[in-house]
């Protein structure tokens, strides 16, 4: 059985339809690329699963249990954590601070300073900056910051928006690895990206959606070679 | 000289320290929960008359002071959770929301007011505590405006402590910076919303307590220091805490230094600081871009 089942989702803005029948899963501890243009539907996929959209039809299971209807304040402690596009950090406080909320679950605060040193050691660059306020972060640093308050629970499955976003191509493809990093120690990562070279190159499957739809999926390794991905997606 | 110099610094602290307390009431109620609470004075009053009565009940004011804080706490998470709570369901926006509750709690301030108004009457009331003073380098200071001092000051710290360290005070900051990245991580926005408006009311019923170990009070007295608690949060910044407190003890000591040359002169100074601050820095001292 998949960790995240999607099935024959369809969603609404108003009278707009912007999901058709999407269905997609996702295997433990693989990354999962969904690819798109702008106004694809990708990140309002994201939001049906995080519950910030309600989906008119279909289903989202997670680990054998519905998730549709579930409140936002509850994922984190089913295990999914979800990586908004700007990073969702809180400005005006210190790294350390940030990294304590991403262990906010009362089941999780009190291993927070363990999960702190574990965070710290795969992100040398965070304890440096320890005491400083998130605002005077690199865009780099934010997204690490970001990446890293993931990783204060026992988190299963990432969903990562736009994590390359505003990133230089030395640090998305930091970032990139560190997504490969997660997955080896068996988290399952979703990466919602329009990067899709990057991305590829990394993910074990990817489904690419088209005012959506999805209209290809498969292994990645496969898509590549696929003439209508390297024409429209790849550039070649 | 000396004495009149230590006279107006400790006035300035005392008020300084109290208008402190208040400002942090009221701009966590706006930072978090999206409330401009207009009724904040009345719930000042309501914790000075609370205060007023025990204390006529032969408890002891500090103690008094002591059991406003659970009672304040449950009339301020109660009125969020039912009132409040209520008209954030049916608004359809924050910015509808801002003005639907500025506009409730200006209805609650009426309504405290004249329940107040019906329960104590309109005169001024007041009790007599530690009326002896104490020589503080060379001159006299009244032990109850010490004592309300070091209150004022104490209570100002353990909160400002309490956000700084605890699970909770954490949560809060979070929320007022990036409510739905907070919800993202488990925090439950409404929930610490009602919270942060009985902390408020807390704040407001502490201050009223300590108002009236050293000022008489009546049933109309808090307008005034919602005017002045609203004055204090756009000086240190909307919702920015450490600049409450900042701007708290400001406002206090101007206030003193205009009131010890003429008392008339004080609101005409208050508005005068907010007109220079609009013009110079309209974020307030400590307040962000936005």
């Amino acid at each position: 059985m998949a960790m995240l089942e999607i099935n024959g989702l369809n969603c609404f803005y108003g009278n707009v339809q912007v999901l058709w029948d999407v269905s997609m899963n996702i295997e433990q501890a693989e990354i999962v690329a969904l690819l798109g243009a702008n106004g694809a539907g990708k990140t309002t996929l994201l939001n049906s699963i995080t519950g910030l959209v309600a989906p008119r039809s279909g289903s989202i299971i997670f680990e054998g249990a519905e998730l549709m209807g579930a409140a936002s304040h509850t994922l984190l402690e089913k295990g999914i954590s979800y990586l908004p596009e700007n990073g969702g950090l809180f400005p005006d406080m210190s790294v350390r601070e940030n990294l304590e909320m991403g262990a906010y679950p009362r089941s999780v605060w009190k291993d927070r300073k363990a999960k702190l040193e574990k965070v710290f050691e795969m992100f040398p660059k965070l304890k440096e900056r320890e005491k400083q306020m998130a605002r005077t972060l690199s865009g780099g640093e934010r997204q690490m910051l970001a990446m890293g308050r993931s990783m204060m629970t026992d988190v299963k499955l990432c969903l990562f928006d736009e994590l390359s976003y505003g990133l230089s191509p030395l640090m998305a493809k930091e970032a990139f690895k560190i997504v490969q990093k997660m997955r080896d120690s068996g988290i399952t990562v979703m990466l919602v990206e329009q990067n899709v070279k990057q991305s590829m190159e990394i993910a074990d499957r990817a489904y690419v959606m088209e005012n959506g739809r999805i209209v290809l999926s498969g292994k990645c390794s496969e898509l590549m070679e696929d003439d209508y991905i390297k024409r429209a997606y790849l550039g070649l | 000289m000396l004495t009149t110099l230590i006279n107006v610094l400790s006035s300035g602290l005392i008020m300084g320290g109290v208008y402190a307390i208040i400002s942090m009431g009221l701009s966590m109620q706006y930072g978090v929960a999206r409330i401009l609470n207009v009724s904040h004075g009345e719930f000042i009053m309501l914790g000075a008359f609370l205060c007023f009565t025990l204390v006529r009940s032969h408890v002891h004011p500090i103690l008094s002071m002591l059991l406003c804080v659970p009672v304040m706490f449950v009339i301020g998470f109660v009125l969020h959770r039912t009132i409040y709570k209520k008209l954030s369901d049916v608004s359809g926006s924050t910015a509808a929301f801002e003005s639907n509750s500025m506009l409730v709690s200006f209805g609650l301030m009426f309504v405290v007011q004249n329940v107040a108004l019906l329960l104590w009457g309109s005169e001024q009331k007041g009790y007599t505590f530690l009326m002896r003073s104490v020589k503080i380098l060379g001159s006299p200071i009244a032990l109850n405006r010490l004592l309300v001092l070091v209150f004022a000051v104490a209570i100002s710290f353990a909160f400002y402590i309490f956000l700084e360290r605890s699970r909770l005070g954490k949560a809060i900051r979070a929320v007022s910076q990036d409510p739905s990245a907070a919800r993202l991580l488990g925090v439950r926005r409404t929930r610490v919303a009602a919270i942060c408006f009985g902390i408020g009311a807390i704040l407001a019923g502490c201050a009223g307590a300590l108002i009236t170990m050293i000022n008489q009070i009546n049933t109309s007295m808090g307008m005034n220091y919602t005017i002045i608690a609203i004055i204090v949060v756009v000086l240190g910044g909307m919702g920015s805490i450490p600049g409450s407190l900042l701007g708290g003890f400001i406002l206090g000591f101007i206030g003193t230094v205009v009131n010890y040359i003429d008392p008339s002169l004080s609101l005409v100074a208050y508005y005068l600081i907010i007109i220079v601050l609009l013009l110079v820095k309209p974020s307030g001292l400590m307040g962000g871009k936005s």
